[in-house]
């Protein structure tokens, strides 16, 4: 298939990689041209803006940061579509705002899928993501050879936003369960318990979970070296706590766990990994 | 002086009539033109328009983004005033949308407060509000006489933005205050105790508030009829926690009041008192 992607982070560039691995006839863009090279080493084409990543493929995929960027990307992409292109936005954005994208590409003959991952960048490289998809089933068929290339559990969830929000309750599950695994193992710690072994008693129970057997791990390893960079976290966390002000729903535990991921990115962990959390309990509690 | 005003709710009306009263001639300009009802005013088609014939604008509306429409949008408050000219903004609105507002006033040679306040509809009515201000001491000089007409106590915080970052603490110690009241009146119903004198107890001693006085007394008669609509305080604490976020500073206690506030909100409570977060309370 004639895909264009736009977004070549941390994220993008595997993904794109994989797409190339799979067969796919691929034209990159980039913010950063250096960001492009390795694609175009790989055998991509490279496009000088987002409207010529569009122009003449049936689908363009975008990975970048945040809502407004995934805006003027696909502005970019209305102006070089051709009828019948699918756009599809992997980013984590709001799912109000990724509504709105979804409309307007509508009004220009676009067809939208919202479809978020969850897996990091070892999912990315290892094209194992979640990928959570919104928007028509039409368009769905079409994208998912490409997800295919990209990740393992791929599902469509709803109609436009409806991935946004699968991905938006994925970061509170995340988030709070992160938070809870650095608690376990300070009141373990403060116990005088010994946190490694806490962890393998629990890994056999119903406390047991990918996070506390990946996060945990890497927590007893104090290695704070980013699979998932706090501030992003935070950034996610935000996107939760806002839609449920907008929306009149009280969810206690994600504002509290907002708060410490909040207290993180202000104490300068925000480069680290969302594990980071346990230094900042350690710290308030003074096992420092 | 001939002073324009843009907001008849609540607040804005009790404000607008204490300026008349002190001699001063009114301009206003409304949304919705009948809100203007009864009020001795000259009436002005856009904002624009009544700019242009005031040396001094005050604005008293609900959200960052109607103070920017009223202020810098199409037929604007920018398009009329004149270089010299003030615009005092007693919205709570957020600290970063203030700062912007000035900034772009300020290029027209416009000056701008934010001059949020606090003592809600009573305190409009009685001339006691509390204001808090942002921006230049020598503009704030200027208005003082005419803040005067409106309130009892008022502080020049620092510069634009700093007025509305006083106001968001004010929101945050305010409401959190009440939750707290709430709790201890459903802790004392809970135990069987009778929650007026549980409250008349407390006024006399370390637990004594004006929060404790004004909503701890509504939620013992259960008058939950709006002194403060919810809904404004919720639309604060979104203000409160995105401020917070901006300066990388947690927040703990005003994130669990702030879902306190949204549960409120979904049980349809946003035009009744805030002191309905007892109510909340009573759901669980």
């Amino acid at each position: 298939m004639k895909i264009g992607f736009i977004g070549l982070g941390i994220m993008g560039r595997p993904m794109a990689l994989n797409l190339l691995k799979g067969g796919h006839d691929l034209t990159v863009w980039a913010r950063r041209a250096e960001s492009m090279q390795p694609l175009l080493d790989a055998g991509a084409r490279g496009a000088g803006s987002p409207a010529e990543a569009a122009r003449g493929n049936e689908l363009v995929i975008s990975m970048v940061a945040d809502a407004p960027d995934v805006a003027e990307v696909m502005r970019g992409v209305a102006a070089g579509a051709a009828p019948g292109l699918v756009a599809v936005d992997m980013s984590t954005i709001a799912p109000a705002a990724a509504r709105k994208i979804g409309e307007e590409l509508a009004a220009a003959g676009v067809d939208f899928i919202d479809a978020p991952v969850s897996g990091g960048e070892v999912g990315a490289i290892a094209g194992t993501l979640s990928i959570m998809a919104g928007g028509s089933d039409a368009a769905f068929a079409k994208a998912r050879p490409a997800f295919e290339c990209m990740g393992k559990n791929i599902v469509h969830v709803g109609a436009s936003g409806a991935g946004q929000v699968a991905k938006a309750a994925n970061q509170i599950v995340t988030g709070m369960g992160v938070l809870a695994v650095a608690e376990a193992f300070a009141f373990s710690a403060k116990n005088g318990v010994d946190r490694s072994k806490v962890r393998e008693a629990l890994l056999g129970g119903f406390a047991y979970s990918k996070i506390l057997e990946n996060h945990g791990q890497r927590m007893l390893d104090r290695n704070f070296k980013p699979g998932f960079k706090s501030w992003m976290h935070e950034k996610d966390l935000n996107i939760v706590m806002q839609t449920a002000h907008e929306l009149g729903l009280c969810l206690p535990g994600s504002a509290a766990t907002a708060q410490m991921f909040n207290a993180m990115v202000g104490s300068g962990h925000g480069e680290e990994d969302s594990i980071a959390v346990l230094k900042l309990l350690e710290s308030l509690s003074g096992q420092a | 002086m001939r002073v324009g005003f843009i907001g008849l709710g609540v607040m804005g009306r009790p404000m607008a009539l204490h300026l008349h009263k002190a001699g001063h001639e009114l301009a206003v300009w409304a949304r919705r033109p009948d809100s203007v009802g009864d009020l001795p005013a000259q009436v002005c088609a856009t904002p624009a328009e009544l700019g242009r014939c005031c040396e001094v604008v005050f604005t008293v509306i609900t959200s960052s983004a109607d103070v920017e429409g009223v202020a810098l949008g199409a037929d604007g408050l920018i398009e009329g005033m004149v270089p010299g000219s003030v615009l005092v903004d007693c919205s709570t609105i957020a600290p970063e949308a203030a700062r912007k507002i000035a900034a772009r006033l300020g290029q027209k040679g416009i000056h701008m407060l934010d001059a949020p306040v606090s003592g809600g509809a009573q305190g409009a009515i009685d001339a006691t509000l509390a204001i808090m201000a942002g921006g230049e001491a020598e503009v704030l000089d200027r208005v003082r006489p005419l803040l005067d007409c409106l309130g009892k106590r008022i502080v020049h915080v620092g510069p634009n933005g700093a007025g509305q970052v006083a106001k968001a603490c004010n929101q945050m110690i305010m409401v959190a205050a009440i939750q707290a009241a709430a709790e201890a009146m459903r802790l004392a119903a809970a135990a069987g105790v009778d929650c007026a004198k549980v409250r008349q107890a407390l006024s006399g001693g370390s637990a004594a508030s004006r929060v404790l006085d004004v909503m701890g007394e509504r939620m013992v008669r259960r008058d939950f009829a709006a002194g403060i609509e919810a809904r404004l305080h919720h639309k604060d604490f979104g203000l409160v926690i995105e401020a917070a976020r901006q300066s990388g500073v947690p927040v703990p206690l005003a994130a669990v009041v702030g879902q306190q506030l949204n549960a409120l909100m979904a049980q349809g409570w946003g035009r009744d008192d805030t002191s309905s977060l007892l109510r909340v309370l009573e759901l669980q």
